[in-house]
């Protein structure tokens, strides 16, 4: 009963979705197709989401029933490495700034959307962006802060990026409640954000030529 | 209750406030101004169009500190450097109130009881990095039937303990309400803490912590004896509130915990906040008794525009926040509801608190100029003037955005003009730029 899985994670019926899942698995089902079937509902979510029927919880709560889902049918297993068609993204909140919350939702967003994310976290040294975006041969690096003082932090990211001979291979998003042009500009950022959507659109046209 | 011929405690806070019965006036002249200014503030509030956009400050603090400089680990620490860099600000920038550093609070408080709910400048953060708060999951999605039961122990025995790893030993503590039979619970408690030598070590560690904060009572004491008395400017930020529905998100739940329950226990959800309302109304009120301050402060933070839908905003955060807000009208109080976030779809609801009440902060994210659309004859509006504006642009590009704000958002009253956030990062001459508009605007419409 895939339909049912998808339904129950769309509809936001965590016991349901759980029970579906479990049963799947008894039933043999493979459970890397259970969790295709997970990723298409967060699909249907994310598309929601950016028409604007659906809101942040939505994609939250989305995103525990499909954490919980792979608990129980992956125990221990595949969660991490990330894999996606459409480019490789290293994000993270500069350092000095310990925000999470949109940087969680732009790396669940972008995810849905088919990227292979690399999410350093919080607090992140420059140094960590400049060996994240060689270890995943990176093409977009996006920068989070929620507090003015980030906006130095990421020009200096920017400029560590630079640096390493990185700047060329890397387009830099900026995102976070106070960016806008002038941050970018400020930090020699190629593109900037401050809603999940804009970064997805950005996001689309660096690596697709358009949304 | 006969309430015709009494006079409702904001108002009579409100007349003592204009009057600054609380200062000692270095002269008449800085009585009068102090007067008029803060007589400015409330009239705008209630939304005389006085001809004038009074300018206030969402809070300055890196920017004040620079003033020093001093650090921010020096200004949580060494408070005459902070209070010297604080009243140098002042002096420098001719605002119609000041914000305090109310939010640099000490680092003994927090140290003493290596208080996990914060990152500090100076141990966790550079030293002049602006402290930060953790949002985490403090109370378990099990444990709502726990807190609605017998909320002070679950306080106690629970978060305490969860806050920091001094305060763990009160976990040992027997519940309160026991303390009734045999002997009145008295062997159970006290067994208790001389089984437990942590206890008295928790007291000791809550000592240290309040130590450090009596010395900074004093210390924001003074800054408005200097600020208030000398420099003639009237303290904005007084009592404050709590939405309910943050008070879960932020210091319980967690963000994630509180969508996870606005969909699996709803009504345990609601049932919490029904209970934190009367609490948090009455924690106001005493607030203001205390402060003699008119002015209920309610920073806002999980409802803002794509953090939920409408309906979610609607069935979870605006009832149990428009009761408060309309709990503290009643008392002849009035609101500075600090939104944070883009707030353009839910600003419509505060026309459903009596008109003339409430001061509403705009971030940049919300669009001002809509505001004044929606709230205009309703409710006063301030701030909107970016914090990255003020941090990189040039001052023309300030005055330019500020000119707009004056011309739309002040016309007929109603408006204030302040920055968008907490102000670490600005430069100088742009926030002297803002300022400097609001006050042209004053005298060329007067």
């Amino acid at each position: 009963m895939p339909q049912g899985l998808t339904d129950a994670i769309v509809g936001m019926r965590m016991d349901e979705a759980m029970t579906i899942a479990k049963r799947m698995l008894d039933n043999g089902t493979d459970p890397l197709a259970i969790i295709a079937d997970g990723s298409k509902a967060m699909e249907v979510i994310g598309r929601h989401f950016a028409e604007g029927e659906a809101f942040l919880p939505e994609l939250i709560m989305g995103g525990e029933i499909m954490k919980s889902i792979s608990e129980e049918v992956m125990p221990g297993g595949a969660g991490g490495a990330p894999e996606g068609s459409r480019g490789a993204v290293v994000i993270g909140t500069v350092h000095g700034d310990i925000h999470d919350i949109g940087k969680d939702i732009v790396a669940l967003m972008l995810g849905i959307e088919g990227y292979a994310v690399h999410d350093l976290g919080i607090d992140v040294p420059v140094e960590d962006f400049v060996a994240a975006v060689k270890e995943h041969d990176a093409d977009i690096v996006a920068l989070s802060g929620l507090l003015t003082l980030a906006f130095d932090a990421m020009r200096s990211t920017v400029d560590g990026i630079a640096a390493a001979g990185l700047r060329d291979n890397v387009k830099i998003m900026v995102g976070g409640a106070p960016v806008d042009e002038s941050v970018r500009a400020y930090t020699g950022a190629d593109g900037w954000g401050n809603d999940v959507g804009r970064a997805v659109k950005l996001a689309a046209e660096w690596t697709d030529g358009g949304a | 209750m006969d309430h015709m011929a009494e006079e409702k405690l904001g108002e009579r806070l409100i007349a003592d406030w204009v009057r600054g019965a609380h200062l000692h006036f270095a002269n008449d002249e800085a009585r009068k101004k102090y007067q008029a200014r803060a007589q400015l503030i409330i009239d705008t509030i209630r939304l005389k169009d006085t001809g004038k956009i009074p300018v206030i400050p969402a809070a300055t603090q890196k920017f004040a500190l620079d003033y020093g400089p001093v650090t921010f680990r020096e200004a949580m620490t060494e408070f005459d450097k902070a209070f010297a860099a604080y009243v140098r600000q002042y002096e420098d920038t001719d605002f119609d109130a000041y914000v305090g550093p109310e939010f640099i609070f000490p680092a003994g408080m927090f140290e003493a009881l290596a208080w996990n709910r914060v990152r500090l400048p100076g141990v966790h953060l550079a030293e002049d990095n602006s402290f930060q708060f953790v949002e985490a999951e403090y109370m378990k999605a099990e444990e709502y039937d726990e807190y609605l039961d017998d909320p002070s122990d679950w306080i106690l025995r629970k978060y305490l303990p969860r806050l920091s790893p001094k305060l763990e030993p009160l976990a040992q503590l027997p519940p309160l309400r026991n303390m009734v039979v045999f002997h009145q619970g008295l062997p159970d408690l006290v067994l208790a803490a001389a089984e437990n030598p942590g206890v008295v070590d928790a007291m000791k560690a809550l000592q240290a912590s309040g130590e450090s904060v009596q010395e900074w009572y004093e210390y924001l004491g003074r800054i408005d004896q200097e600020l208030g008395g000398r420099l003639s400017i009237p303290h904005l930020l007084g009592p404050m509130a709590h939405a309910p529905f943050d008070i879960i998100s932020n210091y319980y739940r967690g963000w994630r915990g509180t969508i996870v329950d606005m969909y699996s226990r709803p009504e345990k959800m609601t049932a919490l906040m029904e209970r934190l309302l009367p609490w948090q109304l009455q924690y106001g009120i005493d607030g203001a008794k205390a402060q003699g301050h008119p002015v209920v402060t309610v920073y806002l933070y999980k409802g803002a525009d794509g953090l939920m839908s409408e309906a979610q905003y609607e069935e979870f955060y605006w009832p149990t926040l428009k009761k408060l807000l309309l709990g503290l009208v009643e008392e002849g109080l009035l609101v500075w509801v600090f939104t944070q976030g883009k707030y353009d779809s839910r600003l419509h609801h505060f026309k459903e608190i009596p008109a003339g009440t409430c001061l509403i902060h705009l971030e940049s994210g919300t669009d001002a100029f809509l505001a004044k659309e929606v709230l205009a004859g309703s409710q006063c509006i301030e701030g909107n003037v970016s914090s990255a504006l003020l941090a990189t642009a040039s001052v023309d590009e300030v005055e330019a955005y500020c000119v707009r704000l004056a011309e739309v958002c002040g016309k007929g009253g109603g408006f204030m003009m302040d920055f968008s956030a907490f102000l670490d990062e600005a430069k100088r001459e742009n926030v002297k730029k803002m300022i400097e508009v609001a006050k042209r605007y004053g005298r060329s419409s007067s």
